[in-house]
């Protein structure tokens, strides 16, 4: 049945799906142990004369408590034994290091993705200024800001290398799915979430929304491309490029190279694929 | 329901056969009785309707886009494309309103509603239940929430669409729709907190004399402790919904962060400022232990067949009551494991797993101890008897299925998938459904006071039991693929697209379990007019309903009850019969052991003749 599992690229992914295997070998064999005595009862103690008696017995204390204690053993073990792996996945404290941050942002049915340009800060944001042209909420008046770029429903990332996604919704709760990557984390409103993974491969994947957000939910599909270093920083040349680019056109008229970005300029430059 | 009317008058015990009008007997009565078969119908015809969204949602995922076959032309154009297939936003309803019917107007109804009232009082030796009034009332209140939740249909923007968990935003900028599934839950959940404390009354004051707690069948207890479930955890499900009503209405923002972009409404008179995970928060502290609602009683039932038909007293019958007190208990400290990829400190995802993990372990010992029930049994493989053995064999994969999700690594993946959904189902259809099977066959002869039919009854149980494993398994092979929950088309993602063909098996598969549930109503329908007149006691069983008259009248009891002992007395040496009910006196027993014993002594007399001859 596990062979079913999407081919994992994660680097934390291993030891989600050893938990996963482990899990499931262990209740395969509870399911076959239980039902294996289970027909054997049915099968064996069946009436078959009118008037048979079945043996008068109420129960023992000792078995009692040795199925409970034995469960008790192993679920504690297995609630133990997974929460080594979810403390690396999801704990901000064992988060390492991420060698590029990228801000998702769901809107029903799309996933906006912003990049923090060249200068590697993100310019200001604030929910104040959050509107369908400004997913983000950027905040114009930020020098910071106006390096960054933003894509839609596309995602691009280099191999190898971690990446920290800070995750919200400008609507209702949707979920950031990465089956390859074993990461699922909602994108709640009006609230910012962490969460990180590092590709081992390159390679076209896909993101999924996991959570309702309504009738075009099933539609809300980005794509994750992991690139090689190269082709990513060539990339990102590129969408800066682009970013600048767009800026000069909206604010010739100031003549100064350094205008903010203006939300507009920020989603023009955006890359549709 | 003549021929039960009036077999209920002739067998009017106590003398005081009073005559009702239709009106009071039928449609407003406050006999527990008539209240249980009120709730019995009632949830059972919503289970055609649930049944129904079911199939719509199977033949949309199995044949995306393809028109409904015979029927899809012939339905509301809010529904369906000019194609007759399925569109995106009826979908949505359909899976909303399919998780809300299932749960709030079948199971719950059924269990707790139909078996509550049939057996509490009739299981104790009670002659009603304690608050008849109010009981009359918590059934109204039920089909009345149903046409509510139900009238979104004829709203514009049609029934809820948010799913059956409802989370705001979405449901808090939803259709009027929304609202009336609001109303509707509120509603219900108020008919259960009637039930609940009429239940909880009942039991503890007006048991009859010689009945101790401990005397006490699985069903009393487990409907008993569910009873105390609802009373902690439905209130603050209804003060949640206040909140969303508000939400919705107000320009409250209990739920709200500040300034949410959307398109479909006008945001400027909510200041914004609240937290969408404080509704699912309170959602959860309700509807987690609302899953135990709806597997407790299922649990007491199955104890009480099993233990019936395996002729063997129910093996650690304490342990047992330990276990439902304990699940009760644990029950409200687990909700979080809902909320594992929500936003939620991952900090509470560790405490919540450990809680969660623990209350496998009440679970484990109900199992082990309906095994050992089996154990040296002497099992009949009546009807009622093959559904209660299908749901201890269900609900150990619904369990095991849960630890996967418990674990919270794993969950991260499998969360909204189709492994959730699998899992639900072993719980909620492979546990209780057949628990419910099992139960309403069980009191089918008490109920209509005639037998059903034994051949249609094993004909429903067997497809119904291979057919739903062929819906539901595969279920957890599409969760390990991946598939999310509640999209209307799964081709749209290439990596979904291998899991077509599971697709369409799971849809045939359920085509026929629908169809299959057609058994069960003709069953019963025949059988209460034209089935073979039911003894007091068909089961040999030891419990107090089966000294009541089948049907029982008003009143029930037709002699005054006194309880000598527990419910289990299977076998036991000290009777004649392989069952010692619970109303028989020492005294009586020694008069029958007395009256067995000549018996013997004459049969060996006229015996020695032919011994001797030989």
């Amino acid at each position: 049945m596990l062979d079913w599992l999407p081919e994992n690229v994660s680097v934390f992914g291993e030891g989600v799906d050893h938990l996963f295997s482990l899990i499931y070998y262990i209740s395969v064999a509870i399911f076959i142990l239980v039902n294996a005595i289970y027909i054997a009862f049915i099968l064996r103690y069946r009436r078959k004369r009118k008037g048979e008696r079945a043996h008068y017995y109420h129960g023992n204390n000792l078995l009692e408590f040795s199925w409970t204690a034995l469960p008790f053993a192993l679920f504690l073990f297995l609630a133990f034994y997974s929460d080594g792996v979810w403390e690396d996945i999801k704990y901000t404290e064992k988060t390492p290091n991420p060698d590029l941050v990228v801000e998702v942002m769901g809107q029903t049915y799309l996933w906006h993705f912003r990049y923090p340009g060249s200068d590697g800060i993100f310019g200001r944001r604030d929910v104040q200024f959050m509107s369908t042209t400004n997913p983000f909420g950027i905040d114009p008046g930020d020098p910071n800001g106006k390096d960054d770029y933003t894509s839609i429903n596309t995602m691009n990332i280099p191999v190898n290398k971690t990446v920290l996604v800070h995750l919200s919704s400008m609507d209702v709760i949707h979920s950031f799915f990465l089956p390859n990557m074993r990461v699922k984390q909602d994108a709640v409103p009006g609230q910012w979430v962490d969460v990180w993974f590092n590709s081992i491969k390159t390679g076209k994947y896909e993101i999924a929304c996991a959570e309702l957000c309504g009738s075009g939910h099933y539609l809300m599909r980005a794509v994750l491309n992991v690139l090689p270093q190269a082709e990513f920083d060539h990339w990102v040349d590129e969408q800066y490029g682009n970013a600048l680019a767009a800026l000069h056109a909206s604010t010739a008229p100031a003549s100064s190279a350094t205008t903010a970005v203006t939300p507009a300029a920020s989603t023009t430059g955006e890359t549709n694929q | 329901m003549d021929a039960a009317l009036h077999t209920d008058q002739h067998l009017h015990g106590n003398g005081h056969a009073h005559r009702e009008s239709f009106l009071r007997h039928y449609v407003f009565s406050t006999d527990h009785k008539m209240i249980a078969k009120q709730f019995m119908f009632t949830a059972i015809f919503f289970l055609f309707v649930g049944g129904a969204f079911a199939l719509f949602i199977r033949w949309q995922l199995a044949y995306p886009g393809e028109p409904i076959p015979l029927i899809g032309t012939l339905l509301p154009s809010t529904w369906v494309n000019a194609d007759g297939a399925v569109t995106a936003e009826w979908y949505t309803q359909l899976l909303t309103m399919h998780g809300s019917i299932m749960i709030f107007a079948v199971i719950i109804p059924l269990l707790v509603g139909t078996f509550g009232n049939f057996a509490i009082p009739l299981m104790i030796g009670a002659d009603d239940m304690a608050f008849p009034f109010l009981n009359m009332v918590s059934f109204w209140l039920f089909p009345l929430a149903g046409v509510i939740m139900m009238a979104g249909f004829f709203m514009e923007g049609g029934m809820a669409a948010s799913g059956w968990t409802a989370y705001p935003p979405l449901s808090a900028i939803a259709s009027p729709g929304q609202t009336l599934w609001i109303v509707a839950l509120f509603l219900i959940g108020f008919s259960s907190i009637l039930g609940a404390v009429n239940y909880i009354t009942t039991v503890l004051n007006m048991r009859a004399p010689g009945m101790k707690l401990f005397d006490m069948p699985m069903t009393v207890w487990a409907v008993f402790v569910t009873a105390i479930i609802i009373t902690i955890g439905t209130p603050v499900l209804a003060s949640a919904l206040a909140m969303l009503f508000m939400d919705n209405f107000l320009h409250t923002s209990f739920f709200l962060p500040e300034n949410l972009v959307v398109a479909t409404r006008d945001m400027s008179r909510t200041a914004g400022g609240g937290q969408p995970l404080l509704w699912q928060h309170l959602f959860w502290f309700y509807s987690h232990p609302a899953v135990y609602i709806m597997i407790l009683p299922g649990m007491g039932v199955v104890s009480d067949v099993l233990s019936t038909f395996a002729r063997k007293p129910l093996y650690g019958y304490k342990a047992m009551v330990f276990a439902l007190a304990a699940i009760a208990l644990l029950g409200i400290l687990v909700w979080g494991h809902h909320m594992f990829q929500s936003g939620m400190n991952p900090l509470l995802g560790t405490t919540f797993m450990v809680s969660t993990m623990v209350i496998a372990v009440p679970s484990a010992i109900k199992t082990f101890n309906w095994l050992g029930t089996m154990w040296r049994g002497k099992m009949e493989f009546t009807v009622p008897m093959l559904n209660a053995v299908a749901f201890v064999s269900m609900f150990v994969i619904g369990g095991l299925s849960g630890i996967f999700m418990a674990s919270t690594p794993v969950d991260v993946f499998i969360h909204d998938t189709y492994f959730i959904v699998g899992h639900i189902h072993y719980v909620l259809f492979g546990g209780s459904l057949f628990a419910i099977f099992a139960g309403l066959h069980y009191w089918f002869p008490k109920m209509s006071g005639r037998m059903f039919s034994d051949r249609l009854g094993k004909w429903h149980f067997w497809i119904t039991f291979v057919t739903f494993n062929g819906t539901f398994f595969p279920m957890h092979i599409l969760g390990v693929g991946g598939m999310m929950r509640r999209i209307y088309d799964p081709t749209v993602y290439d990596f979904l697209k291998p899991l077509q063909p599971m697709n369409e098996f799971i849809t045939i598969n359920a085509i026929i379990l629908g169809f299959a549930q057609i058994l069960l109503v003709y069953n019963f329908i025949h059988s209460w007019y034209r089935g073979r007149p039911a003894k007091r006691n068909p089961w040999r069983a030891n419990t107090l309903e089966w000294v009541a008259p089948s049907p029982p009248p008003h009143g029930n009891f037709d002699m005054p009850i006194h309880v000598y002992r527990g419910p289990y007395e299977y076998s036991s040496p000290a009777s004649v019969q392989d069952y010692l009910p619970q109303t028989v006196s020492p005294d009586e027993l020694a008069e029958q052991r007395a009256r067995h014993e000549q018996r013997l002594a004459r049969q060996n007399e006229n015996s020695r003749p032919v011994e001797t001859a030989l």
